[in-house]
C-alpha cells in the first residue's frame, strides 16, 4: 500500500434506482498517488461508483475526496483537483486536438479569465506527454479510435488535476492501443504522482499495469489489494463466479488468469 | 428509465374510437330525431333538408375523415420504417407541402392538369419533395436527423412559394388557402368513393412490404447480407407513401401531424413487429382524424365549415404526443455533438471580414436604391422612411442567429432553433394572448409577454426532453409539437374572425413593412447587446455541446449556465419575434451557412452566423420591398426563400474530410 493519504473515503455509499439497488452499501477507502483499477464483471456497480466519485450522479452515503465531504467542492475547485473521462465521449464538436486539449483549462480560467501564458504551457505539456504534437492541428473527428482516446486524456492531463477518474479508457481499443494508452496512464501515475481509479474490464491488462485492484460484485465490495493478491483462483472465482485458472507466462513472467 | 406503457394499442384505438362515436352520436343527435337515422342513411326522404345533409354530408364527412387519417397513419409509418427514422412523416419529409406547392402551379399555369387528375399532380410534387429531400441527404447515409433537416429545408421551400404565389395570385388561390388548410366538408359521396379502393389497394401493397421493412429494421449491411435489395424496397416504400399522401392532398388538402403521431402511438402503446404497426398506424390515424373533425364540427359550430379540420389536428394530436415523447423508446446513435463535421477554415478572420463587408454594403444598398413609379432610382433622401424597416430587419436576423446557434450548441441538436422548436411560437403565443386579452397594450407590455411565452416554450421543451440526455430527436418533437400546437390555435382564432386576427397574419409572414424607429431602436440595442454578451459565453458554449458529462467533470456550474443561455435565448428570440414574426428560420439557417463556412468554434461561429442572420434579413427586406412592386413581399417569406436554396446546396455538397 502506498503511505500517501486516501483519495476517497467511502462510508455506506448507496445507489438505487428504480427500487433495484445498484450500489452499496459499501464503506471503502481509496489509496492516492497510484493506479488503481476498478474491476467486476458486468452490473457490479463499478461505473455507478466511478460516476458517484465524480460527482456526475449523486449517491447516499459519507463520501470524502481528500478529506472533505464530496458534496462541500465547489465545481471549479472539484474540477482542478480531479478530472473524469466517460466511458462515451461525444464526437462531432468540429475542434481541433488543440483546442480540445486547452477546453480542459476551463477549471483554471472559468469563463471570463484570461487565457495566458501558464495554460498555454500546460497544453503544450499536456500534448507533448501524450505524444500528440504531430495531430496538434487535426481535427478530432477525423482522428482513429487509440488517438481520440489520446486527446481526450490528453485534455485530462492540461487540467491539471492530481486525480484522474477513468470510465472504461480502453474498452474500444485494440490490444496495441489498450497496451498503449494504459502505459501512459502508469507513467502518468507513477512521474506525477497522479491518483488514478480507472474501470477496467480486462482483469489481465488490471493486473499487469494496476497498483492496486478493487474488485466489485452485486455493488459490494468483494476483494481489494495488489495485482498479486487479487490474481489467484481463489479471488477471481469468488469475483466472476466461474472456475478461474492463473499461469504464468514461461519467458517473462507475467501472470495471466483464463476462465477454466 | 420511464415506466412501461401497459395499454396496448387496440385499447388505445378503441378507447379513441368510443370517445370520436359518442361525440358524432351527439352530434348527430342535434341534428336529427335518432328515429330517422336509418331512413336517412339508407333512403333519405328527399324533401327533408335534415335528411339530406346527413345522407351527403354529415355521413360522407364522416367517412372522409377516416379514410385520409387512415392513408395518412400508414404513410406516416411506411415511411418510418423505411427509413428506420422516428420523425419520418409525410409532413416532415415535404411530402405534403410538395404536393401542395404542385397543385397551386398546376392551378395557375395549368389548369388542365387538374381536370386529367389533382392527385396525380399532388404525387408528383409529393414525389419530386421526397426525392430531393432524399438526394440530399445521399451523402450522409441518409442519417435521421439530415433526412429531418432536409426534409424541413424542402418543406418551408414549398411553404414559401406557395405562400408566394398566394400573395401574388390572391384572387385565384383563395380556394386554395381554405382547401389548402384541409377541409374535410363535403357535398356527396365523390371523394369517399374515391378513396376507398385506393386505400384497400395501399393497403395490400404494403401487406406485400411487411417481410422487407422487417428486414430493414436492421442495419442496412444487415439486411442487405441477408439478401434484400435496401434501395429497392426504400423506394417502394416510399413511393407507396407519396401515393397516399398524394391522393389525401388532392382530395381534401394538406392534413399535418396524423403520419407523425399515429405511427409513433402506435409504438409507444406496444406495438412492435412491423405488420402490427402498420396496420395500428392505419387504424389509429383514422380514429384520430375522425375524432379531431367530430371535435371541430361540435366545437366550432356554425364555424365548422370555415375552420380547416387539417389546421386543427394538432391541437388534439400535439398534447397527445408531448404526453407520450417521455414514454417513447428511440433507438438512438450516442450523441452526435453538432452534426457531421465540416471541414475546417484557415483563416476564419478573413470570412468574418468579408461577411461583414457585405453586410455593410447590403446596408447601404437597401437604404440607397428602391424602385418606385419612376423605375430604379438611387438616392439618399429617403433613408429617412427606409431606416426603420431596414435596420429592424438587420436587428432581428443577428438575434434569431445568435438564438438559433446557441441552441444548437445547448442542446447538442443540429436542427436547433427557435423556430424549430417551438420557442418562437411561445414567443408569438404569448404575444397573441396578450393583445387579445388586455386592450390597449404598450409594447414594452408585449415584449414582456412574448419573452415570458418563449421562457415558457423553452422550459417546457428542456422539462419534457429531460432523460436518457435529452436525445436530439426527442427535443425535435418536442418542439415540432408546440409549434404544431400554436399553429392550430391561430388558425382557429383566425378562423373566429376577429379584426386584430388579420393584423396577426401580416406580422405572422414577417412583413417589416410597419416597423416604427422605436421598434427599430431597440431591436438594434438588443442586437448589440447580444452580440456583446457573445464573448462573455463563447467558453461555455464550446464546452455545452460536449454533454452534461463532460462539462460537469470540467467544472461547468451546470445549472447556471443553463439557466444564463435559456434567459438569454427566450429574451433574443422575443425581440426578434415582435419584430418578424415567428416564421423566418434564419435562427435554423445562419448558424449552420457559418459551420459550412468552416467556423467551428463558437465565438467566430456565432459571430458571422449573426452575420448571416443579418445579410439574409436585408437582403429579403430589401428584395420583398422592390421585387414586386408595388406589392410588399414579406421579409420572412424572402428570407426563407433564399436561405433554403444556399442550405440546400451546402447539405448536398460533398464534405471534405
Amino acid at each position: 500500500m502506498p503511505d500517501e493519504a486516501p483519495l476517497f473515503e467511502i462510508d455506506g455509499a448507496r445507489f438505487t434506482a428504480g427500487g433495484h439497488t445498484l450500489l452499496g452499501p459499501l464503506s471503502l477507502s481509496i489509496p492516492g498517488g497510484t493506479f488503481v483499477a476498478l474491476i467486476g464483471h458486468n452490473g457490479s456497480g463499478k461505473s455507478t461508483l466511478l460516476k458517484i466519485l465524480a460527482r456526475q450522479q449523486p449517491g447516499e452515503g459519507a463520501i470524502r475526496f481528500r478529506g472533505r465531504a464530496l458534496a462541500d467542492w465547489g465545481d471549479r475547485a472539484f474540477a482542478r483537483e480531479l478530472a473524469y473521462l466517460p466511458q462515451v465521449t461525444p464526437t462531432g464538436s468540429g475542434l481541433l486536438v488543440r483546442e480540445l486539449v486547452a477546453l480542459g483549462r476551463y477549471p483554471w480560467h472559468g469563463a471570463l479569465g484570461r487565457f495566458g501564458a501558464a495554460d498555454r504551457a500546460k497544453v503544450a505539456e499536456a500534448l507533448a506527454l501524450t505524444g500528440l504534437d504531430p495531430l496538434a492541428e487535426r481535427m478530432v473527428d477525423t482522428l482513429s479510435g487509440g488517438e481520440r482516446q489520446r486527446a481526450w486524456i490528453a485534455m485530462l492531463v492540461a487540467q491539471d488535476a492530481n486525480s484522474l477518474l477513468l470510465d472504461e479508457p480502453i474498452s474500444a481499443l485494440d490490444i496495441a492501443h489498450q497496451i498503449e494508452i494504459l502505459n501512459m496512464i502508469k507513467d502518468l501515475a507513477h512521474r506525477r504522482g497522479i491518483g488514478v481509479l480507472a474501470v477496467l474490464h480486462d482483469v489481465n491488462m488490471a493486473a499487469r499495469f494496476c497498483d492496486h485492484i478493487i474488485a466489485l460484485q452485486g455493488g459490494r465490495l468483494i476483494a481489494q489489494g495488489p495485482p498479486a493478491e487479487i490474481l489467484q483462483p481463489g479471488p477471481l472465482e469468488a469475483i466472476y463466479g466461474i472456475p478461474m485458472g492463473v499461469m504464468t507466462a514461461p519467458d517473462d513472467g507475467l501472470s495471466f488468469c483464463y476462465a477454466r | 428509465m420511464g415506466e412501461r406503457l401497459r395499454l396496448g394499442p387496440g385499447s388505445l384505438v378503441g378507447g379513441l374510437a368510443l370517445a370520436a362515436l359518442g361525440m358524432s352520436v351527439a352530434t348527430l343527435a342535434l341534428r336529427l330525431p335518432p328515429a330517422l337515422w336509418i331512413d336517412a342513411l339508407a333512403s333519405p326522404d328527399p324533401s327533408d333538408v335534415r335528411q339530406m345533409l346527413v345522407r351527403y354530408s354529415f355521413a360522407p364527412r364522416l367517412a372522409t375523415s377516416l379514410l385520409c387519417g387512415g392513408a395518412l397513419g400508414l404513410a406516416g409509418a411506411l415511411l418510418q420504417l423505411a427509413l428506420r427514422n422516428p420523425l419520418a412523416s409525410p409532413t416532415t419529409l415535404g411530402v405534403s407541402a410538395g404536393a401542395n406547392l404542385a397543385l397551386a402551379m398546376a392551378m395557375l399555369w395549368a389548369p388542365g392538369l387538374l381536370a386529367v387528375g389533382r392527385e396525380w399532380t399532388a404525387m408528383a410534387g409529393g414525389l419530386v419533395a421526397a426525392l430531393l429531400v432524399l438526394g440530399l441527404s445521399w451523402r450522409r447515409r441518409l442519417s435521421p436527423l439530415t433526412v429531418v433537416l432536409a426534409g424541413m429545408v424542402v418543406s418551408l421551400y414549398c411553404g414559401a412559394l406557395a405562400a408566394m404565389l398566394a400573395l401574388f395570385n390572391s384572387h385565384y388561390l383563395a380556394g386554395l388557402f381554405i382547401w389548402g388548410g384541409g377541409s374535410l366538408s363535403q357535398q356527396d359521396w365523390t371523394i369517399a368513393q374515391f378513396l376507398t379502393p385506393r386505400l384497400a389497394l395501399a393497403l395490400l401493397g404494403a401487406a406485400l412490404l411487411v417481410r422487407p421493412l422487417t428486414l430493414l429494421t436492421l442495419e442496412d449491411d444487415q439486411a442487405k447480407g441477408l439478401g434484400l435489395s435496401v434501395p429497392l424496397i426504400r423506394l417502394a416504400a416510399l413511393a407507396l407513401a407519396v401515393a397516399l399522401t398524394g391522393l389525401v392532398v388532392g382530395t381534401v388538402g394538406v392534413i399535418g401531424f396524423i403520419g407523425l403521431a399515429a405511427p409513433a402511438l402506435v409504438t409507444v402503446a406496444g406495438a412492435r413487429r412491423v405488420a402490427a404497426r402498420l396496420l395500428w398506424s392505419t387504424l389509429l390515424g383514422a380514429v384520430l382524424l375522425w375524432l379531431t373533425d367530430q371535435s371541430v364540427q361540435r366545437l366550432a359550430g356554425d364555424f365548422a365549415e370555415m375552420l380547416p379540420t387539417g389546421a386543427i389536428t394538432a391541437l388534439i394530436g400535439s398534447p397527445l404526443l408531448l404526453w407520450l415523447i417521455p414514454r417513447l423508446r428511440l433507438t438512438l446513435q450516442p450523441p452526435t455533438g453538432l452534426g457531421e463535421a465540416a471541414a475546417r477554415a484557415r483563416r476564419p478572420l478573413l470570412i468574418l471580414a468579408a461577411l461583414t463587408l457585405l453586410l455593410v454594403a447590403l446596408v447601404g444598398l437597401s437604404l440607397a436604391v428602391g424602385y418606385g413609379l419612376e423605375g430604379w432610382s438611387v438616392s439618399g433622401d429617403l433613408a429617412e422612411w427606409r431606416w426603420p424597416r431596414a435596420f429592424a430587419a438587420l436587428a432581428a436576423g443577428i438575434l434569431l442567429a445568435c438564438a438559433g446557434g446557441t441552441l444548437q450548441r445547448m442542446t447538442g441538436n443540429p436542427m436547433a432553433s427557435p423556430e424549430v422548436l417551438g420557442v418562437s411560437a411561445g414567443a408569438a403565443f404569448g404575444l397573441i394572448i396578450a393583445i387579445f386579452a388586455l386592450n390597449e397594450i404598450g409594447r414594452a407590455a408585449q415584449l414582456g409577454a412574448a419573452t415570458l411565452g418563449a421562457l415558457l416554450a423553452l422550459l417546457a421543451m428542456l422539462a419534457l426532453a429531460r432523460g436518457s440526455a435529452a436525445a436530439p430527436e426527442r427535443v425535435l418533437l418536442v418542439g415540432i409539437a408546440l409549434g404544431a400546437m400554436f399553429d392550430a390555435l391561430v388558425t382557429a382564432l383566425m378562423a373566429g374572425g376577429d379584426p386584430r386576427a388579420l393584423q396577426l397574419l401580416n406580422w405572422m409572414t414577417g412583413s417589416t413593412y410597419a416597423a416604427t424607429a422605436t421598434d427599430a431602436g431597440v431591436a438594434l440595442v438588443a442586437a448589440f447587446a447580444s452580440l456583446a454578451a457573445l464573448p462573455l459565453l463563447a467558453r461555455w458554449l464550446d464546452i455545452v455541446p460536449l454533454g452534461g458529462a463532460i462539462s460537469g467533470a470540467l467544472g461547468l456550474p451546470p445549472r447556471r449556465s443553463n439557466r444564463v443561455l435559456l434567459v438569454a435565448t427566450a429574451a433574443m428570440t422575443a425581440v426578434a419575434t415582435l419584430v418578424i414574426g415567428p416564421l423566418t428560420f434564419v435562427g435554423l439557417m445562419a448558424p449552420h451557412l457559418a459551420r459550412f463556412l468552416g467556423l467551428q468554434r463558437a465565438l467566430p461561429q456565432l459571430v458571422a452566423a449573426a452575420l448571416i442572420g443579418g445579410i439574409l434579413m436585408v437582403a429579403a427586406d430589401w428584395f420583398g420591398r422592390t421585387a414586386a412592386f408595388p406589392w410588399q413581399i414579406p421579409a420572412g417569406l424572402t428570407a426563407t426563400f433564399i436561405g433554403c436554396p444556399a442550405l440546400m446546396w451546402l447539405l448536398a455538397r460533398r464534405q471534405r474530410a
